[in-house]
C-alpha cells in the first residue's frame, strides 16, 4: 500500500527529492560523530565552576555535591562517572564522553561536566595566546 | 441568487477570498488542535495545518501560501495565548523559514514538483528555522545542534504524511464545480 502510494501521489521530482532530502538528513546523523575530541573537562555545580583538568591526563578524582561524593575518572583523553550516590545512577549509565560539546549530568548531585576546547589546544599546549 | 448578474472576474475574486478565508480559518482550527495532542517533545509538531497552507499555494498561488501561513500563525498563536512569548517567536520563525523554502522551491520547480516535494521542503525549514533562533535567542550552547538530525528525520516523515494529506485534498477541490474555472486554467500545470 505504501509503495502504490508513493507511486500515485507523487510526481517524479518529489520522489528525487524526497530521496535526497531523506540522504542529507540520515547523513546529519553523523555530523555529530565528527565533533573534534575535546582537550579539557569543566566541572560545575550551579553556576560556579567546580573543577577543570586536561583530558590527556589519566587520574581519578572525587567532587562534593549536596548528597555526597562523586567520582571521576580520566583515562585515554574520555571521562566516566565510576560512582555517584544519587538514587538512580543515571551519570554512571551514560558512559563514557570525550567530544567537544558533549555533557555527563548528574541533576540529584548537582553536577555537569562539560567537554572543552579544541583538539589542537591539547597539541599546542597554550591556555592563552596575548599579543 | 444573482450570479448571472455578477461579471465572472468579479465572482472569481470574491470566491477566492472566501476560499482562503476558510483556508485560513481550517488552518487556524488544525493548528489549535494540535496544541491539544500529547508532544513527546515539546517541538515535536506534526504540522497539520500546513496541509491547507499546501491547498492555497497549489490553488491560488504563491501570495496565498504567504497569506494562510503568516494569518495562521498570527491568530492561532492569539488564540493559544502564546502571542508574542518565546513561543511565538520560534513558532514564527519557523512558520517564515518553512513558507520562504517552500516558495522556493515551487517558483523553481513548479511544473514538475508535487506537493509532497514542496511539504517536505516546508517541514525540514520549519524545524531549521525553530532550531536556530533557539540557539540564537535561548539557548547559546553549540549542543542544541545535535538535536537537529532527529528533528529533521521526525520532519521528513511528518512532512510526507501532510503532503499526502494535501494532495489528496488539493485534488478533491480541483474537482469540486466551484473550481472548475482554476481547473481549466492550470490544467497544463497540475493535474
Amino acid at each position: 500500500m505504501i509503495f502504490s502510494i508513493w507511486r500515485q501521489r507523487l510526481t517524479r521530482f518529489d520522489r528525487k527529492l524526497v530521496a535526497a532530502l531523506a540522504l542529507l538528513v540520515l547523513s546529519s546523523f553523523l555530523l555529530p560523530l565528527q565533533q573534534a575530541a575535546g582537550s579539557r573537562l569543566v566541572v560545575s555545580s550551579g553556576d560556579n565552576i567546580l573543577f577543570v583538568a586536561p583530558l590527556n591526563q589519566d587520574q581519578q578524582f572525587e567532587l562534593s555535591g549536596p548528597l555526597g561524593s562523586t567520582k571521576l575518572q580520566i583515562s585515554n583523553g574520555a571521562v566516566r562517572v565510576l560512582s555517584s550516590p544519587c538514587p538512580q545512577k543515571i551519570c554512571i549509565g551514560m558512559g563514557k564522553v570525550s567530544r567537544n560539546g558533549e555533557l555527563l549530568a548528574c541533576v540529584p548531585n548537582r553536577l555537569v561536566i562539560r567537554i572543552e576546547g579544541k583538539s589542537t589546544d591539547r597539541e599546542s599546549g597554550y591556555d592563552l595566546l596575548s599579543r | 441568487m444573482t450570479c448571472s448578474a455578477v461579471n465572472s472576474a468579479e465572482l472569481e475574486q470574491v470566491r477566492r477570498r472566501v476560499f482562503l478565508a476558510l483556508f485560513i480559518a481550517l488552518a487556524v482550527a488544525l493548528h489549535t488542535f494540535e496544541a491539544l495532542l500529547p508532544n513527546p517533545l515539546p517541538w515535536f509538531r506534526i504540522g497539520l495545518a500546513n496541509i491547507l497552507a499546501l491547498t492555497a499555494l497549489y490553488i491560488y498561488g504563491l501570495r496565498a501560501l504567504w497569506i494562510v501561513s503568516l494569518a495562521r500563525i498570527l491568530v492561532g498563536s492569539l488564540i493559544l495565548g502564546t502571542l508574542f512569548s518565546p513561543g511565538f517567536l520560534l513558532s514564527l520563525s519557523g512558520g517564515l523559514l518553512a513558507t520562504l523554502l517552500m516558495s522556493l522551491g515551487y517558483r523553481l520547480w513548479q511544473p514538475k514538483i508535487g506537493p509532497v516535494g514542496v511539504s517536505v521542503l516546508g517541514a525540514l525549514g520549519h524545524v531549521s528555522g525553530q532550531l536556530l533562533i533557539a540557539w540564537l535567542l535561548i539557548i547559546r550552547h553549540p549542543s542544541i545542534w545535535m538535536l537537529l538530525p532527529f528533528f529533521l528525520l521526525f520532519a521528513l516523515i511528518s512532512g510526507m504524511v501532510n503532503g499526502l494529506a494535501a494532495d489528496l485534498l488539493i485534488k478533491f477541490l480541483l474537482g469540486h464545480p466551484a473550481f472548475l474555472r482554476l481547473r481549466n486554467l492550470a490544467g497544463g500545470n497540475y493535474s
